[in-house]
């Protein structure tokens, strides 16, 4: 009568059966619907200024257009055909960014970019079409066909390690643009792996305080008034914290750090519910800025740009006091897609416009309003992310869906409100809308993490074990060594009389 | 206590709702950052000079076209064949000296710079015209400016000028409309304007010796001799310390030995016969005599206070920048801020430290003409753009003296012209047919050098018309250049607006 | 008003109005959501509707309330009780996890089906889905709505 009695194989999910997505399905299509005005919107803007031809309305880029339509639609049949059970929100907000993301490359000079592959010389929009595709296709991949977690739960201290290596490499080996060791080049490959460690930090401390989550909610070492995390349990994880903080600042990729800490902090939060350790964190961060400040002079330049950027207007300040010129201009309504970022000479105002500024482009076409709406979007990715986290199986499943969720929300607020100059400004890209093929597919996988986890349908999580205090430092083994019994449904004893 | 999951942990449900919730106020805070840049601080940002936008619009927009008082153009655009870029063309040089240029490169001068937020269109500043702004084909509304000044009249006056530095300034004394404001040498604004030629031009008009870009008219600051005895006339009728038939009787024997004022001696100039004037004798004659003591009877305090309700002392509001007059520097203890009596005698036959602009000495004869009042002088009478047609009305600028102090000056000023012995010292300031009133002047420098020759006055005496004020420099006596100048002026004034 | 112009100021504020219809129709959804997801606590995670039962136990077109646990088999401890020749008497188990329901057989000698496929250690159920023991058909259905507090 016992369950399990004897060892199986994973269970098969059955057949493969369609399943309708109707939410997504309109969702998307009002996506379409939208992107193609604002398409639209984009060729007429053209005509304004160069009123050459003067046919109906007509999309900028046709093809562009009809390859995302595609490439959405595709991602969504994928969907219906694997029959799972994931989240019908994420995918369309996602889109919608994504959407933006493409327009707003379709509209600056395609010369900001430009590469030539094989026989083909692509631009701006070229390139980013190309990243989104291979984004979405990774989002969808990873939404499809991963139906467990095990990869991700009982390797991260392999995880952790790989990332610590990653970053080691890219400081040792990495192309040095502009002082900052942040890009690693495997052949005509080239990459930035911090976006990739931001996936793997989240993996690991999901996995880290899920398991040590008991201890670090009960127990505490106290200096003084203030009590802190057990020691013994903290150590690795500020261990781990350390290296890659250290690592980041040592590459002047302040954006990642304060990325990673903020993440950190409201991770920690969501785990323990201690408001202590995120004012202990917030004390620590503090400190840590200040020495950085009287230490890294990319650190004070920084600071002191922010601090007064109208003080230096064409030389430190040039790019912020543009940007804040460029909302400014904006307004409330925008100027329309295609109708701002005034160029004196040919010379477009901001010129990392498409990587560390695209929300002030955005702010200045689609004004105040559109701003917000964009702002909207990113909240719904995050709502999406920390609802599935709060519905997640286990404790593992939930702080990794909402770590991921609030990369993303996280790393869209910092350089937003490094744009808008609430905060100094870290040269981190606004996900899914920033040009850049290592964030794109990062926050692909991202995506397709989230979506994967979102589906109650899911390999049921182990079932916590019972253990004594010390099998809980060293009781990895004991679940390594026996997992079948760790994927054994609750036993049948404990049903109801 | 080693059960499974923590049992007095808070559920990760709520904690990740706190999460949410922190990220929600983090964004609404951002929000709230885009809604300062974006709403608040938008007006004063996206009118920045820095701001490419500006920039932008100012290279390509279409600036507004400048009319003469009969409707022809002044100034118009053509467009750069190369970059599309349109720049200014001027149909004469005679107007650069008022009209300035609109230069890439080089900024803007003249009525150019001063109405360049009209002549662009680009200044806005309501939010709800910027909205409705935003539906229209061409953003701007770039204004046509009509000006009051008489081509005919302004193309005389430089030609009269002619190879003399100097400057002509005529205006209708009941509106203040600026009929004719010449000043010379004058220079190709066109050249500087067009980017071919503009670094060339720009360098040789910026290192000339004669300082073309110097507007006379409005800029430059002269001794103004005799002219400035009508100041002293304003003043002493304007305080009642003289009347028209004030009489002083040591002036018979001091026009033969000087008048000693503090151990310093008036001199009078040759030719004044030795006996008392009443307030038109002493125009007349142009006696420094009874005007020291006139002068000196209507007290520093009161020069000043009259000169000043006249615009001395302060640059006058006008389309044009202007530098202040003065009947004194005005750091002395005395009244007025005069030094002594005798600088007091000095300036009231308008030597001195007294300085003045040929604009305002074309004021002063204003005043005299529109019975004691004076009007705020103006180039722009007229903008029009889209949203239609503003008209700039006559605007006084202050009552300074009563209207019949006004009739006895002017009756003393058309002797000045009319009468035997006026006609001397103004021969040629007379038209046929018409009665003018006015007053030479000649203003000694000092050194061997020639005096400026200046001459101020209006016509018809009876009821003024126009006003006019004429100075040559270096051009001599009052007689030789200035006043034949002016009579030249008034009789085309006539001759083109009829009498 | 020139009216290229408005047709392009129309179609900037459509495409405007458009970000926001969708972003609106998210928030439907999502409040919907909230909704559903706002139970009481202790209340029911979903119901079994009889679909059919040829013995007549339990009565066909019953809705029964469903626990975290419920185990079905023709013993009187279960908390399904299938008088039916061809089930166990522990026959199979649904169990609530996270927020998905699960079942498995638990070695019947006939099996479990769901949808008809035979039941293969743990497999996530959905609402709407048949579960089938013996003769008996019972379809997973979402729990009533509660009125909210």
């Amino acid at each position: 009568m016992t369950a399990a009695a004897a060892p199986r194989l994973p269970a098969i999910l059955g057949p493969v059966r369609p399943r309708p997505r109707g939410r997504e399905t309109r969702l998307l299509v009002l996506v379409g619907i939208t992107i193609l005005v604002g398409s639209v919107s984009l060729e007429l803007a053209k005509r304004v200024t160069d009123p050459g031809e003067s046919a109906g309305l007509s999309p900028a880029n046709p093809t562009h257009l009809a390859v995302y339509l595609g490439l959405i639609a595709l991602a969504h049949v994928a969907l219906v055909l694997s029959g799972r059970r994931v989240d019908q929100v994420l995918l369309p907000a996602v889109a919608m960014l994504g959407g933006i993301s493409l327009l707003l490359m379709e509209r600056l000079p395609q010369t900001q970019v430009q590469q030539t592959v094989g026989p083909w010389k692509l631009g701006l929009g070229d390139i980013q079409l190309a990243w989104l595709i291979l984004s979405f296709g990774l989002a969808t991949v990873i939404a499809v066909t991963v139906r467990n977690d095990r990869w991700l739960r009982l390797y991260k201290y392999t995880w952790a390690a790989a990332g610590v290596g990653l970053l080691l490499a890219t400081y040792v080996l990495g192309d040095d643009i502009n002082g900052q060791r942040l890009s690693l080049s495997l052949g005509p490959i080239s990459g930035q792996p911090a976006e990739l460690l931001k996936v793997i930090l989240v993996v690991f401390l999901a996995g880290y305080l899920s398991e040590y989550r008991p201890l670090l909610v009960e127990e505490s070492t106290k200096i003084g008034p203030i009590s802190l995390p057990p020691l013994p349990f903290l150590a690795p994880m500020a261990a781990m914290w350390a290296i890659a903080l250290g690592l980041v600042v040592v590459q002047r990729d302040l954006g990642a750090a304060l990325l990673f800490f903020t993440v950190f902090l409201f991770m920690l939060y969501a785990a323990t519910g201690r408001l202590g350790y995120v004012v202990l964190g917030i004390l620590l961060f503090l400190a840590g800025s200040w020495v950085m400040y009287h230490l890294v002079h990319t650190v004070q330049t920084r600071v002191d740009i922010w601090l007064d950027p109208f003080a230096s207007p064409t030389g430190d300040g040039y790019q912020v006091v543009q940007a804040l010129y460029a909302f400014a201009r904006g307004g409330l309504l925008g100027t329309g897609l295609g109708a701002g970022l005034p160029t004196v000479g040919g010379r477009l105002p901001i010129p990392a416009v498409h990587t560390d500024f695209p929300l002030a482009a955005l702010g200045e076409e689609l004004g105040m309003v559109g701003v917000m709406a964009i702002l909207g979007l990113f909240l719904v990715v995050v709502e999406r992310g920390l609802r599935i986290a709060a519905s997640a199986a286990d404790e593992f499943r939930a702080l990794l869906a909402a770590g991921l969720a609030l990369v993303i929300g996280t790393q869209a607020l910092i350089i937003v409100a490094g744009n808008l100059k609430l905060i100094p400004l870290t040269g981190i890209t606004l996900p899914f809308i920033s040009y850049g093929g290592s964030s794109l597919l990062v926050n692909g996988i991202i995506v397709g993490l989230l979506l994967a986890l979102s589906d109650r349908g899911v390999e049921p999580p182990p079932p916590p074990l019972p253990r004594s205090r010390f099998s809980r430092l060293t009781g990895r083994v004991t679940r390594l060594e026996t997992p079948d019994a760790a994927r054994a449904p609750l036993p049948p004893g404990s049903g109801r009389p | 206590m080693t059960g499974g999951t923590g049992t007095r942990s808070k559920p990760l449900g709520r904690t990740i709702s706190h999460v949410g919730l922190a990220l929600v106020v983090a964004f609404a805070g951002v929000a709230l950052g885009a809604g300062y840049w974006q709403v608040l601080r938008s007006p004063d940002l996206t009118r920045a000079p820095d701001n490419p936008a500006v920039i932008a619009a100012a290279r390509n927009v279409v600036r507004g076209q400048i009319l003469d008082r009969d409707g022809k153009v002044l100034a118009s655009n053509r467009r750069n064949a190369d970059t599309g870029e349109p720049y200014r063309v001027y149909a004469d040089r005679a107007f650069s000296t008022v009209i300035g240029y609109a230069s890439q490169d080089f900024g803007n001068a003249g009525l150019e710079r001063s109405w360049n937020a009209e002549l662009t269109g680009l200044s806005g500043g309501d939010p709800i015209g910027d909205l409705l702004r935003k539906f229209r084909a061409d953003p701007y509304d770039p204004q046509k400016l009509t000006l009051g000044i008489s081509s005919p009249l302004q193309r005389a006056a430089v030609a009269g000028l002619g190879d003399d530095r100097g400057a002509v300034v005529m205006l209708d004394p009941a509106t203040g409309e600026i009929l004719a404001l010449a000043s010379t040498p004058t220079y190709d604004s066109g050249a500087i304007a067009n980017p071919a030629t503009s670094h060339d031009a720009f360098a040789a008009v910026r290192d000339s010796a004669s300082r073309p870009l110097l507007t006379r008219a409005t800029q430059g600051q002269y001794v103004p001799g005799s002219v400035f005895k009508i100041v002293t006339a304003i003043a002493g009728l304007g305080s009642g310390a003289i009347t028209a038939s004030t009489t002083f009787p040591q002036q018979a024997r001091a026009e033969r030995d000087g008048l000693v004022v503090s151990g310093f001696r008036v001199r009078e100039h040759a030719g004044v016969p030795s006996r008392t004037f009443d307030l038109a004798g002493a125009t007349e004659w142009s006696s420094n005599i009874w005007y020291a003591l006139a002068g000196m009877r209507t007290g520093g305090d009161n020069l000043a206070k009259f000169a000043a309700r006249m615009g001395f002392g302060g640059a006058i509001p006008f389309d044009l920048p202007t530098v202040a007059s003065q009947a004194t520097n005005g750091d002395g203890s005395a009244p007025g801020g005069f030094s002594d009596e005798v600088e007091l005698a000095n300036a009231s036959y308008g030597q001195a430290e007294t300085l003045v602009t040929p604009l305002q000495m074309a004021l002063v004869a204003s005043t005299v003409a529109n019975d004691g009042t004076l009007m705020r002088p103006h180039l722009v009478v007229a903008t029009a753009g889209r949203d239609g047609k503003r008209t700039i009305a006559p605007e006084q600028a202050g009552v300074v003296f009563s209207p019949e102090d006004a009739n006895a000056l002017t009756e003393a000023m058309r002797r000045a012209v009319e009468s035997d012995v006026g006609r001397q010292f103004t021969s040629g300031a007379d038209v046929p047919g018409v009665t003018v009133a006015g007053k030479s002047g000649t203003a000694e420098l000092g050194g061997s050098g020639a005096p400026h020759s200046w001459f101020i006055g209006f016509a018809p005496a009876d009821h003024p018309r126009v006003a006019i004020a004429v100075i040559v420099e270096r051009g001599g006596r009052g007689g030789a250049r200035a006043a034949p100048l002016a009579g030249d002026m008034l009789a085309l004034y006539f001759k083109t607006f009829g009498s | 008003m020139d009216p290229f112009l408005l047709t392009v100021w129309i179609v900037r504020l459509l495409f405007l109005g458009l970000l926001y219809l969708f972003l609106f129709r998210i928030a439907r959804a999502l409040v919907g959501d909230l909704r559903s997801a706002a139970r009481e606590p202790g209340a029911e995670l979903g119901r079994l509707v009889v679909v059919a039962s040829p013995g007549g136990e339990p009565v066909e077109g019953t809705s029964l309330a469903l626990d975290a646990i419920a185990t079905i088999g023709r013993d009187v401890n279960n908390a399904i009780v299938v008088d039916d020749q061809f089930v166990s008497a522990e026959h199979a188990i649904l169990t609530f996890r996270g927020r998905a329901w699960y079942v498995e057989d638990l070695g019947s000698t006939n099996g479990t089906f769901v949808n008809g496929s035979p039941v293969e250690g743990v497999v996530p159920l959905g609402f709407g889905d048949v579960v089938q023991v013996g003769q008996v058909r019972l379809r997973l259905e979402r729990p009533r709505p509660q009125t909210r507090r």
